[in-house]
């Protein structure tokens, strides 16, 4: 059985469904984000894990033991916050020792722990300044220590880079990740930030309107987004409109082009409409490109980002973006210019509503 | 003006000569000193019972039900409205000794009395001074932060959260006490042997000492003024926000 089990939770505010039948399991060990934009559900999700809120329905099952009916305090449970919540009347070494007295470790016990923390998020030298003394990013990581301190079964992280600049985002995250694998502790992480998700974590759920629209590895949820909300919350995915020509050979029109996509188009009926996504990095304009597919597009904008060109296509009245590394022989695409793009058929997605 | 004038005047007890000889007949007379330390310890009783009262219910309120945080303003608010002598009349008539609850029946019950009558005087003050305080922290996430450490509620409350609205809580305190050693109207009707009724008594019936009495009971609430804008200035804790 998997560590972490959530079975059928909903969660509803007086008439306001906020997490509408969620399940997923997830293994010891298991680095898990919660992506979605604001108010899909998934902070709420997290505070049921804690125990600041029960669920409406459903179960949730901790490494055998259900939590239902179990109190925040009862369920050794790590958590991290967004506005960082350290003690302000406690120094740093007694903000981590916090969990520890309140367990009733003995003194060196305590002692021995406070320090081992502070040497893992490296700052054992600031053991005895208060909260204000210290940047914001000292103080997520003083947040850490105090959370891991009391060796939690799980761990929360709601949101805790979204307050600082970044720079220190991406370095923490990736102190955060490195610090998770040394523990090997269970992990839910809550973001609405795509790249973070992307970067750091085992396995991403995304979630829209307090459902998981999918549940997989970043590669699965980035390459292969299973709804329309995932490919346009995820990356910057094209979303071209086709029609349907042969549901048995799993060919589309896509303009005057005729494509077979790899992908099986389903239910969808000859003469349908159906939704194609195509990463903006699979394209090129290029001659020489590796690609079995061409369309051709007209162009409507190009902006110059240095490494990349980002350019702005219309294909058959839908509005592609396509990304392609710069080269100083190659001269920026002009405006209303009219262009062939090349790619293979395989990067070609069906994405259901 | 007429404090530098009072001032003055308690100077001038000695015919032809400045002297502090009014100050030291105060200081003398026993019941001076009876008075003054009866109101002292309830000042005392009703700044730890208030507390006890107050904190817990702001931070109630702000935590779970900030909804009723408007009522419980008004009610607080409600001793500025209701003069004192109608409260104690109020007080009279339900904790007389032949009630239900006969505080008034027994020397003991009178001073918890008169210490519950100056919480609720001191209530606006009190009441205030403490939600100021917790509005400059973030409450609900101290309080999630300890809850999920495995802390319970007395320690949160007492070590989370008690020591993070000290500044509103001594402040509370100040104007709580500086309430108690000038007060007549409760002390007078319950007849209890506190500062006020003494104050009004030697303001009766003797010349200079009023005067001096009045400088001293100006320098307790300077004094008490003085602690709270310490207190404010010097607070220690700044809260931790991104």
């Amino acid at each position: 059985m998997s560590f972490l089990v959530l079975e059928n939770i909903k969660k509803s505010f007086g008439a306001t469904a906020v997490v509408k039948d969620f399940s997923m399991s997830i293994e010891k060990g298991e680095f898990v984000s919660f992506l979605g934009p604001s108010g899909c559900g998934k902070t709420t999700v997290l505070r049921m894990i804690a125990g600041f809120e029960s669920p409406s329905d459903g179960t949730i099952v901790i490494n055998g033991r259900n939590q239902n009916g179990l109190k925040t305090s009862q369920r050794n449970i790590g958590m991290v916050f967004q506005a960082y919540a350290l003690f302000p009347n406690m120094t740093v070494a007694d903000n981590v020792a916090f969990g520890l007295k309140v367990a009733g470790k003995p003194k060196e016990e305590i002692g021995a722990r406070v320090n081992e923390m502070l040497k893992l998020i490296s700052l054992e030298h600031l053991a005895d300044r208060y909260p204000y003394q210290m940047s914001g990013g000292q103080q997520q990581r003083v947040a850490l220590a105090r959370a891991l301190a009391p060796k939690p079964q799980v761990l929360l992280l709601d949101e805790p880079l979204s307050a600082l600049d970044a720079k220190i985002r991406v370095s923490l995250r990736e102190e955060i990740r490195q610090i998770q694998r040394q523990l090997g502790i269970t992990t839910v992480f809550v973001t609405h930030d795509q790249e973070e998700a992307l970067s750091i974590s085992d396995r991403i759920v995304v979630m829209n309107a307090g459902r998981a629209d999918q549940i997989g590895t970043p590669s699965q949820i980035y390459n292969r987004p299973a709804t329309r909300f995932v490919a346009s919350f995820v990356g910057t995915l094209n979303i071209i409109e086709a029609i349907v020509v042969d549901p048995a050979a799993n060919s589309v029109r896509i303009g005057n082009s005729v494509v077979t996509l790899r992908d099986p188009i389903g239910t969808s009926k000859s003469g349908g409409p159906i939704s194609i996504a195509l990463r903006p990095e699979a394209g090129s304009m290029a001659a020489d490109a590796k690609g079995d597919t061409t369309l051709a597009g007209k162009v409507i904008s190009s902006h110059f980002l240095g490494s990349v060109i980002r350019t702005k296509f219309d294909v058959a009245g839908s509005q592609v973006s396509f990304d392609m590394f710069n080269s100083p022989d190659s001269p920026l695409p002009q405006p209303g210019e009219t262009v062939t793009l090349r790619f293979l058929a395989s990067d070609l997605l069906v994405v259901r509503e | 003006m007429p404090l530098i004038g009072t001032l003055e005047f308690s100077l001038r007890m000695r015919r032809g000569a400045y002297s502090l000889d009014a100050y030291s007949t105060v200081f003398s007379d026993i019941q001076f000193r009876s008075t003054f330390g009866f109101s002292m310890l309830m000042a005392l009783f009703t700044i730890i019972f208030g507390m006890l009262l107050v904190v817990p219910t702001a931070y109630w309120v702000r935590l779970r039900l900030p909804q009723m945080r408007p009522v419980v303003e008004f009610i607080t608010l409600m001793p500025l409205v209701i003069p004192a002598i109608v409260i104690v009349f109020g007080y009279l008539r339900l904790y007389n000794s032949s009630s239900w609850i006969p505080f008034t029946g027994s020397t003991q019950g009178t001073n918890m009395l008169l210490v519950f009558s100056y919480i609720t005087l001191s209530l606006p003050y009190m009441y205030r001074s403490v939600d100021t305080a917790m509005r400059t922290i973030d409450v609900r996430t101290l309080t999630e932060a300890a809850e999920i450490l495995g802390a319970k509620w007395p320690t949160i409350l007492f070590r989370c959260i008690f020591p993070n609205v000290m500044s509103g809580v001594l402040s509370g305190a100040f104007i709580t006490f500086a309430i108690v050693m000038g007060e007549f109207t409760m002390a007078a009707l319950l007849n209890r042997p506190a500062f006020g009724p003494y104050l009004q008594l030697i303001g009766a019936n003797r010349a200079y000492e009023p005067a001096a009495l009045a400088v001293i009971a100006f320098a307790i609430t300077w004094l008490s003024m003085g602690l709270l804008q310490l207190v404010s200035r010097f607070g220690k804790f700044a809260p931790s926000r991104p």
